[in-house]
């Protein structure tokens, strides 16, 4: 079994490296047919003469082919060359590097916080009709909750109104305290974990029922296994596969979608670099960003796979 | 099954209460703001800078200002001032000669006494470095401008600097607005990856970078031994909060965590004035808000009565009591109220729908059917573009939309993001835009307006071809003289005027959200930035 799981991981590896290849082709494409262009923020001030714009295009390997422009960083990429950013000439690796924690933290948080939530009002809800309703409202609120908005609310009420949390930042300036970080990280946190613990919660409460409607649980009931038995070591155990799948994917889109947050937050995230290099066409940071998107998908993916075979049984014959 | 379901929840609950309460309580007291202070002033922020090196950025240099000195800049009422130089060269005071070869020679004489931080002295020999360094085409400063044009520096001593440039180049007095480079901490050395150097230059100002903490704030730190005496700077540390939503720097000024907030939008500023420990300081600008008619784009606007109808036809001074809050002023042209090349005697377009009516008519253009006006079959319908995510612009050309339709011309709003927006004015592929031109300090106007400056050898983006005003801007350009150059500047304004090829709306207002304990703060209208004199700042009582 052990050899069938590394073969699967082998595999999976190789398979990627073509998708790799043909994502960096599309993103790069892409980015390149958005209007704008890393010059374009030169052209706001009046000091820069056309004269300047074509030296520095010129010093950017921006006047090259395309397909040119493209190979070379490929070429780089793959040799672990990401260049420097177009923005403020420091090395790509660095820039992303330094914002990883920062999301890592506040990602980790929320989808501790999430799961926190939506475990047991997932398994709850599928068994209990009223709390089921009421539940299903909250989550319908949560789910359409525009971020930014609730974000900004939070904000006025904790920060502004109640003066009880700091409104943004990672941390209070000369503070280095446990409790100041956890102090910046609710307010997130909270914004980010509300969404996924609404989304996740019904995808619970909806793998919980087909599972509660199966054969095997009234054969564990039929055996004397009590209803709470029944209920988290049964029915649970089987829902969860699919809902592992579901929580690593979004965790990985998390990490790269928690831009608005980020933003609202003044999180010190790789999201907000996101916003920040998009806005400025900082070609070699975004190539990396979502290069480094897709590969934590890719990871994550597997990784799902990885330990909805070990949690089920059932899937391990399979390849 | 019903009741420990009901038990869990309860309990569930009660953790979480708890956890939250925990939490709150805990924390409260770590985060108790402290307002300004001598020792800490914590200023909101709406970008991170690219870089500190004062070349080579391209956002506003409000941070690196406190920390490298111009031999120049401008205060509040725009009069360029010494600041590393010990005064500013005229032709007046001799240090500005014509060449009989056309070229010009500026002596800049350096103010003694000045160390860079690490106590080297700053001299001359910085200077002739810096121009070198711009011009040896291995870096990537911002803009080559007007260094481009210096054939040599010469350095008869460590006071002294002869700049001397192939041609009379008008505004030689901004050459060193951006400061110097440190010839014996750079020389030899690749600036484009010298990031100890652009992340933490050495200057000679009054505040050193301590920290740079990547996408959350940089601190700037009292440098000891300022050259204009231990007495200054008065405040300890500056603390830059980089804040790019507006909204959240807007909340954070009103629960006190960061202390000021420069450039308020026009339409929020309402909002913070009823704060009490708030100033709003305002300052004219030197930008001004207008609609580019891009009369190659679209050939109706080579007509200058359509350009005159449609100015008449748009009532600024309500668009600036409702839309802008009056928050600015209505102004006329291109050189703005402070300059002192302004001229205030020019045709002006004030709202007139009659007028606009009567001189579309006389162009040939009648209404049809739908009331939009025609002529050899084409309709007066155009496109505008402008920038989304700028409220007040939506709104101001949702009024002009209406204000054109009432005199019988269409116009369509399209809206795109900064970053495009840029791209598609540059390769004028549009028909009119709303946008604002943030002028310099200096008053050149033939980047904007000679008929030889089109995209891309310039701005001339209305397309507006006058030999005339043409004539008039190059010799303003070769112009040594200030007084006599803002004779001819002054001509050419009262030309753009009768040609009307944009519409002029209203002057970019600069509004600073500042401490009222705040003394010495001024504000700035050019691209020097309110921190321009950073070194005279004093927390006092209120």
């Amino acid at each position: 079994m052990r050899g069938a799981m590394r073969g699967m991981i082998v595999r999976r590896v190789l398979q990627s490296a073509p998708l790799l290849v043909l994502i960096s082709v599309l993103v790069f494409a892409l980015l390149q047919a958005v209007p704008g262009g890393p010059l374009a923020a030169y052209l706001e001030n009046p000091n820069v003469r056309p004269q300047d714009i074509e030296r520095l295009r010129a010093a950017m390997g921006l006047d090259r082919p395309l397909a040119a422009q493209y190979v070379s960083w490929l070429s780089a990429f793959v040799r672990g060359d990401w260049g420097y950013s177009f923005a403020d000439g420091r090395p790509v690796l660095d820039r992303v590097l330094e914002r990883v924690p920062a999301t890592l933290e506040l990602v980790g948080a929320s989808t501790v916080l999430a799961l926190c939530v939506a475990l047991p009002v997932g398994v709850l809800a599928s068994v209990h009709r009223l709390f089921d309703r009421v539940t299903s409202l909250v989550a319908v609120a949560g789910i359409s909750l525009p971020v930014f908005w609730f974000g900004l609310l939070l904000q006025l009420v904790f920060a502004i109104t109640l003066g009880w949390l700091p409104s943004s930042g990672r941390a209070s300036f000369g503070a280095n305290s446990f409790a100041d970080r956890i102090a910046h990280l609710v307010l997130p946190v909270v914004v980010l974990a509300a969404v996924q613990a609404a989304a996740w919660s019904r995808y619970l409460r909806r793998a919980m029922r087909e599972t509660i409607g199966r054969p095997f649980m009234n054969a564990a009931r039929v055996r004397g296994v009590s209803e709470r038995g029944v209920l988290w070591h049964h029915a649970l155990p089987n829902a969860l596969s699919p809902f592992i799948t579901v929580v690593l994917l979004d965790a990985a889109m998390m990490a790269s979608g928690a831009v608005v947050t980020e933003s609202v937050f003044a999180w010190p995230g790789v999201g907000s670099l996101f916003t920040e290099s998009l806005v400025k066409r900082d070609y070699p940071v975004l190539m990396a960003f979502l290069m480094c998107g897709a590969m934590a998908v890719m990871v994550l993916n597997l990784l799902a796979d990885i330990a909805v075979r070990s949690i089920d049984p059932r899937t391990r014959g399979a390849a | 099954m019903m009741r420990w379901s009901v038990r869990l929840s309860r309990r569930s609950v009660r953790s979480l209460a708890l956890g939250v309460a925990t939490a709150l309580v805990g924390c409260g007291g770590e985060t108790a703001r402290t307002g300004p202070s001598n020792e800490l002033l914590i200023v909101g922020y709406d970008r991170e800078p690219d870089t500190m090196n004062r070349y080579a950025t391209h956002i506003l240099e409000d941070i690196q200002a406190g920390v490298v000195e111009g031999l120049v800049t401008n205060d509040e009422t725009m009069k360029i001032i010494p600041v590393l130089a010990a005064e500013i060269p005229t032709t007046e005071n001799g240090a500005v000669i014509v060449r009989a070869d056309g070229g010009m020679d500026v002596t800049w004489k350096l103010r003694p006494g000045v160390k860079w931080h690490d106590g080297v002295p700053h001299t001359s020999a910085d200077v002739k470095f810096t121009v070198d360094a711009i011009n040896k085409g291995d870096w990537k400063p911002e803009s080559v401008d007007g260094f481009d044009r210096i054939a040599s520096v010469d350095t008869p001593d460590s006071l002294t600097a002869v700049v001397h440039y192939k041609e009379v180049y008008a505004p030689y007095q901004l050459q060193f607005v951006r400061g110097t480079l440190p010839k014996h901490v750079l020389e030899g050395r690749d600036l484009n990856t010298a990031n100890d150097y652009n992340r933490a230059p050495l200057g000679t100002g009054p505040y050193k970078v301590k920290e740079w903490k990547t996408g959350e704030y940089i601190l700037l730190e009292r440098a000891e031994g300022y050259w204009r005496g231990p007495q200054y700077p008065k405040i300890k540390q500056l603390l830059f909060r980089f804040l790019t939503n507006t909204t959240t720097r807007i909340n954070l000024l009103k629960s006190g965590e960061v202390h000021m907030v420069a450039l308020v939008a026009w339409d929020k500023v309402r909002e913070l004035e009823s704060m009490a420990s708030l100033r709003m300081n305002r300052v004219v600008g030197n930008g001004y808000e207008h609609v580019t008619l891009n009369q190659k784009h679209f050939t109706p606007f080579a007509d200058v009565k359509v350009r005159q109808a449609l100015a008449h036809a748009v009532n600024r001074d309500l668009l600036v009591r409702t839309i802008l809050d009056g928050q600015v002023e209505v102004v006329n042209g291109p050189i703005q109220p402070l300059s002192a090349a302004y001229e205030p005697q020019v045709p002006t377009y004030g709202f007139d729908p009659v007028r606009a009516r009567a001189l579309l008519t006389e162009a040939g253009w009648v209404p049809g059917a739908d009331s939009i006006r025609m002529k050899d079959g084409k309709r007066l319908a155009f496109t505008l573009i402008t920038q989304s995510g700028f409220a007040i612009r939506e709104n101001v050309s949702q009024a002009l939309q209406q204000a054109f339709r009432d005199v019988g011309a269409e116009m369509t709003v399209k809206l795109l993001d900064g970053t495009t927006i840029s791209s598609v004015w540059f390769t004028g592929d549009f028909d009119a835009m709303l946008h604002w031109w943030q002028m310099g300090a200096d008053p050149e106007l033939t980047l904007f307006f000679a008929g030889d400056r089109m995209p891309p050898a310039g701005r001339n983006i209305n397309y507006v071809n006058d030999a005339e005003l043409s004539a008039l801007l190059y010799r303003s350009d070769r112009t040594a003289d200030v007084a006599q150059r803002n004779v001819l500047l002054r001509e050419a304004q009262r030309r753009i005027a009768a040609l009307a090829p944009e519409i002029v709306l209203y002057n970019t207002a600069k509004v600073d959200a500042v401490p009222r304990s705040l003394r010495g703060f001024t504000g700035n209208p050019t691209n020097a930035g309110p921190f321009w004199n950073v070194y005279q700042w004093e927390i006092g009582t209120p």
